[in-house]
């Protein structure tokens, strides 16, 4: 007897339906087989919630996702320094960062702890724009941190590979970069305004 | 601090097993020319031919199916010349083999005539060993080149099994192996590691592929150049010529040599052998002129002395493919040398 008669059977007879099919359940036993690879299909759904990427389509995340390294790093582990070469662009994948500022003075250096970068966030856009770009700041990960990084060997693979999914990378890089140009912008007028503000006191006070 | 220094004496240790493998598997390739000469051979074939990969794609193919579309065109060029040309190839170089006594009294009827007129003119007499010590050392070389025949071919025939083998799977694993190896590089100097080997792997490509072009066209000028003057052994001297071109400096010459010698020797001091002259001429012209600095010398930025040395010691240590080798991998050791200067005198320049 099929499965579909045994039904219809046991409605007719107005017997106890067996339980039903649990989907979720079934489905978490499908993930959790130990075959599957979980962590590349993982990427895509982690780019998913970041929002630059957001006129990503689901296969173009997945494309992406195919020319980006997810590299591990141990707490207080530099991921790269400030002055330092760089080629790379990283999101935080899991775990921190810390981002410091080392400002000489004079012979002394003192590291300036500037923000803490959490999942999704990212850092270090300028080095896939820049030739020969200098790193800004100090990285430093807090804790197990993995980044999932884009390079610009990997930029250069991708505008020839796939050239929608390079163009809108950078149009998403372009994004963040014109974002920071904008807060940049407001705040050297903000200072501007202050510093005008000084003098004419400084004047008034002269007078 | 503990947590620091801990990580950092991993970091040690996965520096130590990253260059360990590299040199292991480096050393395992130098000290077996058996493989490593098809593989760098399949290599050089696959820099020429991967840049087609995208554009095969584009046309709407999947990576499979174009990179199968490819492998079959290779085979189809491999195996056309070698069932076409190299029987008629064959044939010239035999028919130039039974011409090398001509050509050998030519060069000494030739040689006693100058002694004669020298002598004349100045009345210091040349002695008369030099031409016969350099016809004795060619049929040497001649003779060496019989005795070996043997193994080259037998070397040949390993050649035309493994390059494929090994191009196929350039073609197919490539980028998964470069992931490979991207995954076991140390934390520390992955990005300018990452970086300087794309750069190196380009620039290579990049060369390989423009000498590739460059000996072809010249190949190519001086082949049917050579047809429509009707000259015998046209096909051997284009291939000759080709092939010696991509010796930088040295090799236009060398190649110009036999088609010369080949001239003289069978039409004399007549138009005809004028006229190989000036193809010669015109070929390299074009060739110095126009496609080297067009193609090549965008690519590689080098003094020429320091292209000259990279070329003996290439030559030294590997021999012809040395020869071609020599100038990207001199250029590429310009990088990293620049690299590490820039690394290590960053401060002073910021």
């Amino acid at each position: 007897m099929s499965y579909e008669n045994e039904i219809t059977d046991k409605l007719d007879k107005k017997e106890a339906l067996p339980e039903k099919l649990d989907i979720s359940m079934l489905k978490y036993f499908w993930q959790a087989n130990p075959f599957s690879s979980t962590k590349g299909g993982n990427i895509p759904k982690f780019l998913r919630r970041i929002e630059v990427l957001k006129n990503f389509s689901d296969n173009e995340l997945r494309l992406l996702s195919q020319s980006m390294h997810l590299r591990s790093f141990e707490n207080k582990e530099i991921i790269f320094k400030q002055n330092d070469l760089g080629v790379g662009f990283y999101f935080v994948y899991s775990g921190n960062v810390d981002v410091t500022v080392d400002s000489s003075k004079g012979t002394e250096e003192t590291a300036n702890y500037l923000l803490s970068l959490d999942k999704y966030d990212y850092f270090g856009e300028l080095a896939l724009l820049q030739d020969n770009s200098a790193r800004n700041a100090t990285v430093v990960a807090r804790g197990n941190t993995e980044l999932l990084g884009i390079f610009k060997p990997d930029m250069e693979a991708l505008i020839l590979d796939h050239p929608i999914v390079a163009a809108k990378l950078l149009q998403s890089v372009s994004l963040i970069i014109a974002n920071r140009l904008f807060s940049v912008t407001r705040e050297v007028r903000a200072l501007k305004y202050k510093l005008t503000q000084r003098k004419l006191g400084k004047d008034g006070s002269k007078s | 601090m503990e947590a620091k220094a801990s990580s950092s004496k991993k970091e040690w240790l996965r520096l130590i097993f990253f260059f360990s493998v590299i040199l292991i598997f480096g050393g395992a390739l130098l000290s077996l020319p058996r493989a490593a000469i098809p593989l760098t051979i399949a290599y050089v074939i696959y820099l020429i031919v991967s840049p087609a990969i995208p554009t095969l794609a584009k046309l709407g193919l999947g990576k499979g199916p174009s990179i199968a579309l490819l492998f079959v065109a290779l085979l189809f060029f491999f195996i056309y010349p070698i069932v076409k040309v190299v029987p008629t190839i064959t044939r010239e170089a035999k028919e130039f083999k039974d011409n090398i006594p001509r050509i050998e009294r030519y060069v000494e009827t030739q040689y006693s005539k100058t002694r004669a007129v020298i002598k004349d003119k100045t009345g210091y007499e040349v002695p008369s060993k030099y031409v016969s010590e350099v016809i004795e050392v060619a049929r040497k070389g001649t003779a060496n080149f019989l005795l070996n025949l043997p193994q080259v071919l037998a070397s040949f025939l390993e050649w035309i099994l493994l390059v494929p083998l090994f191009l196929f799977f350039l073609l197919k694993d490539a980028t998964s192996f470069k992931k490979s190896i991207l995954r076991l590089t140390p934390n520390s100097i992955f990005e300018r590691f990452y970086y300087l080997s794309h750069k190196f792997n380009s620039q290579l490509g990049d060369y390989i592929f423009a000498k590739f072009v460059e000996a072809s066209i010249v190949g190519i000028i001086i082949t049917s150049g050579l047809l429509i003057l009707d000259i015998k052994f046209s096909l051997l001297l284009g291939l000759v010529a080709g092939m010696t071109n991509v010796i930088p400096y040295v090799g236009p010459v060398l190649g110009t040599i036999p088609a010369i010698v080949l001239g003289f020797a069978e039409y004399g001091t007549t138009p005809t052998t004028g006229a190989i002259v000036l193809l010669y001429l015109i070929a390299n012209t074009i060739d110095i002129g126009i496609v080297f600095p067009l193609l090549v010398s965008k690519i590689v930025d080098l003094h020429p002395v320091v292209v000259v040395m990279s070329v003996i010691l290439g030559s030294q240590y590997l021999g012809i493919l040395g020869m071609v080798v020599s100038i990207p991998l001199a250029a590429a050791v310009k990088l990293i040398i620049i690299e590490i200067y820039n690394g290590v005198y960053s401060d002073r320049n910021r």
